[in-house]
């Protein structure tokens, strides 16, 4: 019994292992330099197509991680200075979408539907299980047996 | 549970629902309207230091008290050239005004090209540089031109991004000083 569901229990482990270390929060402290390049790749350049504040060469974008750095030294928090931004140029200056309000359909829904549709295939998989499999009458096996005689 | 197939179906369709909504609710908002307003619009104009053509510092205290017209500009810009004769023949009409201020603030260009394009085109009206580029992002701009103006109490009344009309900014003002 054991052997049969040992593969399953090491994938279960090794996927909730994985989910888990990706979403801890990591410890040690991180650097200005870098908190402000976590910050400024979450937000889109004002003027320039399809790039973050960190990718950005614009003097508006590096007055912007000017500015992110500023507001970490004065020891405001991540949401706080996306909050600032948000403010001053609407949803749409946030690379990922907000995790609250309508934002959250965007994340939910997908898993959502992968759940269902992981769902449907197990429900599915178990009548196909629970189904009788077709069983050969003796009168079928007379008329195959008459078919090889022939033949 | 009798009919689980049925509870499946069920709970896709709920999916699609609540995707229609969220498609619906997106596509009946303008997406360009955000891009086309100022959110500074109605709040207290941020506070800026800039820094004139000849060096010394401009304060938002030091034009306090007047309707403020500020533009967001460079020399590169063509719709920035564009509006340059909507601008100059509107300051020509208002510059004597005391209650006025008007004050251009570069974005995104040298003090060469700056003081090479005051000169060649004869800006008359105060043109100053944004260290750091600080006051565009106080102001929350997006690009130039983009003009702003201020009530003497400090609270921006309208913006436009693009090109301004002398009826435009004649509006504008008008917002500003509470006549319109």
């Amino acid at each position: 019994m054991l052997r049969r569901w040992l593969p399953w229990i090491v994938l279960a482990v090794l996927v909730v292992g994985a989910l888990a270390y990706s979403a801890w929060p990591r410890s040690g402290d991180e650097s200005v330099a870098a908190h402000t390049r976590r910050i400024a790749s979450d937000l889109r350049c004002i003027d320039c197509e399809s790039l973050s504040v960190a990718d950005s060469a614009t003097s508006s974008a590096r007055a912007t991680r000017a500015d992110i750095a500023v507001r970490i030294r004065h020891g405001e928090s991540d949401a706080e200075i996306r909050q600032v931004y948000v403010d001053r140029y609407g949803e749409s200056v946030l690379l990922k979408p907000s995790s609250n309000g309508l934002g959250i359909l965007v994340w939910a829904l997908p898993i959502a539907a992968l759940l269902i549709g992981a769902g449907g295939i197990v429900l599915a998989l178990r009548r196909w299980q629970r189904q009788p499999r077709l069983v050969a009458s003796t009168a079928d096996e007379e008329l195959v047996a008459e078919e090889r005689a022939r033949s | 549970m009798k009919h689980p197939f049925r509870w499946v179906a069920l709970a896709v369709g709920a999916a699609v629902c609540a995707l229609a909504v969220v498609l619906a609710l997106t596509v009946s908002s303008d997406p360009h309207a955000e891009a086309n307003t100022s959110r500074l619009v109605g709040k207290q104009m941020p506070k800026f230091t800039v820094e004139g053509l000849d060096g010394k510092p401009i304060t938002s205290e030091s034009l306090a008290g007047r309707t403020l017209v500020v533009n967001f500009w460079n020399s590169w810009c063509i719709p920035c050239r564009q509006e340059h004769d909507a601008l100059t023949s509107w300051y020509a009409q208002h510059h004597d005004d005391p209650s006025i201020a008007m004050l251009g603030i570069v974005r995104e260009d040298t003090k060469a090209a700056i003081r090479s394009y005051v000169k060649d085109q004869n800006v008359t009206w105060p043109v100053a540089f944004d260290p750091g580029a600080k006051a565009a992002l106080d102001f929350g701009t997006r690009g130039q031109p983009e003009t702003y103006a201020i009530g003497p109490d400090g609270v921006v009344v309208a913006s436009k991004f693009g090109p301004v009309t002398p009826a435009v900014l004649d509006q504008m003002v008008a917002y500003a000083q509470g006549t319109n």
